[in-house]
Formats: structure tokens, C-alpha cells, sequence
């Protein structure tokens, strides 16, 4: 690690040590959606200086978005995200390599081979199924999900864990807008970057376990996948 | 002993976390979520099955692990000791 590195991570180093921020930073993360979730998990994984991110979203900015959408201002309004998010995530750390990749997540996807982990920040659960199978064999896959105060972080290992589309069958995809405040997009992403973490060490806390947040009452328990 | 635990939004409904039922032999998921309503005041089946009884997409119901959707559904047998999930998780992102 260079004297700048060390330097620029002195205060989570202090946390977590040298060797574990060299794992973060050999590492690379698929951002599956810069939307809400992604926007912000995005950003924290460059500040804590990742590796390497992929990103894949094919959105418009829109006023709906910036209650939330941590990376984006007034000014972004109609421009694409994908490319607004390397920008501002490139003037936040340049050592993170950042890699776009165009369409959006359909059967026919495919996750780059240089992938480590993925983190599904996606909006429904028709892409997140589709995320999920794409995946290779031992490929972690954090998934974040929320609805007005509430929402959950599951980490799966693939062709381990019980498929996605398994554990959420029955689950319902609102028809139009879901809600979302800055609050809580903030703190479930907070909570997948912690996680993330974890699986880049090689010890995932929420392997097959599903932690449910709720800030109405500030709740947290777990459901075993 | 059957345990049955409530996720989310079915947890504030019910302002509790868990429930727990005496087993009976021939025990379903069905027979388990009716004797659970008749335990507690606040009516929550209406919110998880249809007039014809099946369920609706929100919740998802886990025994012991495994969504009832890859089982028998609401006909899923109950063993003693089996633990039910309710969870209804947030689809937005």
C-alpha cells in the first residue's frame, strides 16, 4: 500500500487493519442498479477504496429520484444514470476502476467472469430473479430490499444457497411507485456495505440469513433462508 | 410445540414476534395460521389468504427454512417443533 493509501484510509484502517482494507481493495463488486440503494452503496464501497465495480442500470434521471439517490442533483435531471455514477464516483476515488456495462438485467444477462460479489440494489423482483441466476457457481450475492420503513439484507452463495426466486416466491411486486425515504434507503444500504465487507473477508454474517430492519420501532431480527 | 414467528409489517400488525401453538398430529400450515388467528385479537388472515382460502402475493411463508410455495403449499404437513415464518419483504430498492 502507498504512503497516499494509507494515508486516505488511515481512519477505517485503524478500524479494520491493512491486510483486510488489501482485500477491499484487490476486490470487485457488481452494482446491480444505481438507483436508490445502489447509489449509495456504490459511493461507500469507492470511499472505503474498492477495486473494481461494475455498474448496470439503464435509468433516467428524474425528480422522484433525488430524495434518495445520493450521487445525483438537480442538474442530472434527464441524463442517464449509469454514466452519471462513474463520473461521480470517479471524482470520489480514482483508484477505483469502474467499468459500465450497457442493457439491462434480463435472461440473457451475463456477470462479468472478474466478478467477486454482487449487490442486488435492484427495484424489482423480476430483475433481481433473473440477477441471480445468471450468476456463476461461488458467486456471493447481497440483496437489499426495503418498502416505506422497512426492509431486509440477505446474502446468498450461488449454487449453495436455496435460489433467490425459491425463498421469495409468493413475494409481491407493487404495482407503480414503492415507497422510499432517504432514511431508510440510507440505512438498508449502510447495512449491505457492512455486509459486503464481510463477504470480501471471506465471512459473511448473512449467509443464508435474512436480517429485517424496521425504523418504526427500530426492529431488527432474522429469518433463516 | 409448533413456533410461529411474525416478520415486518405482520409484526407491527400484530405487535408481537412470536406466537407459540400446541402441535396436533395431521397438522397443516392452514390449520396452524387458523388456530394462530384464533389466538390472537388483531384480524391479520385476511391480509394473508383470499375468500377461497389461498394466499395472496405479499408474505412469504417459510417452514422450518423452506417457502411453502416449494412444499405443499398451504397443505405443507407440520411436524412438532416446525417453525413457521410470516414475512412480507420490501420489493423496492
Amino acid at each position: 500500500m502507498s504512503a497516499s493509501e494509507a494515508d486516505r484510509y488511515a481512519r477505517q484502517i485503524l478500524h479494520w487493519g491493512e491486510k483486510k482494507q488489501r482485500m477491499i481493495q484487490s476486490s470487485s463488486v457488481l452494482i446491480a442498479g444505481v438507483g436508490g440503494l445502489g447509489a449509495t452503496v456504490s459511493q461507500l464501497l469507492v470511499r472505503a477504496g474498492i477495486g473494481q465495480l461494475y455498474l448496470i442500470d439503464d435509468g433516467i434521471l428524474d425528480w422522484p429520484d433525488l430524495n434518495r439517490q445520493t450521487l445525483y442533483g438537480e442538474k442530472d435531471i434527464g441524463r442517464a444514470k449509469r454514466p452519471l455514477a462513474r463520473e461521480r464516483l470517479n471524482q470520489i476515488n480514482a483508484s477505483t476502476r469502474i467499468v459500465e456495462l450497457p442493457g439491462r438485467i434480463d435472461e440473457a444477462f451475463l456477470v462479468p467472469v472478474a466478478v467477486d460479489s454482487v449487490a442486488d440494489c435492484l427495484d424489482n423482483y423480476r430483475s433481481r430473479f433473473a440477477l441471480y441466476r445468471a450468476l456463476p457457481g461461488g458467486t456471493y450475492f447481497v440483496h437489499g430490499g426495503l418498502q416505506g420503513d422497512n426492509g431486509q439484507v440477505l446474502t446468498l452463495l450461488s449454487g449453495e444457497s436455496r435460489p433467490l426466486d425459491e425463498i421469495f416466491a409468493g413475494a409481491l411486486q407493487p404495482q407503480g411507485s414503492i415507497p422510499a425515504t432517504p432514511d431508510n434507503v440510507a440505512v438498508i444500504a449502510g447495512l449491505m456495505v457492512n455486509e459486503l465487507f464481510s463477504v470480501l473477508w471471506k465471512a459473511p454474517k448473512l449467509l443464508n440469513r435474512c436480517l429485517v430492519v424496521g425504523l418504526t420501532d427500530f426492529s431488527m431480527a432474522f429469518v433463516d433462508v | 410445540m409448533l413456533h410461529v414467528k411474525f416478520f415486518s409489517l405482520i409484526r407491527l400488525l400484530l405487535k408481537r414476534e412470536a406466537l407459540d401453538l400446541a402441535w396436533s398430529e395431521g397438522d397443516t400450515v392452514q390449520l396452524a395460521l387458523a388456530r394462530t388467528q384464533q389466538q390472537i385479537p388483531t384480524p391479520f388472515l385476511l391480509k394473508l389468504l383470499d375468500e377461497q382460502g389461498a394466499p395472496y402475493a405479499g408474505t412469504i411463508i417459510l417452514v422450518n427454512r423452506r417457502n411453502i410455495h416449494h412444499l405443499q403449499g398451504l397443505q405443507t404437513p407440520l411436524a412438532d417443533g416446525d417453525t413457521l415464518a410470516l414475512f412480507p419483504p420490501g420489493a423496492g430498492g
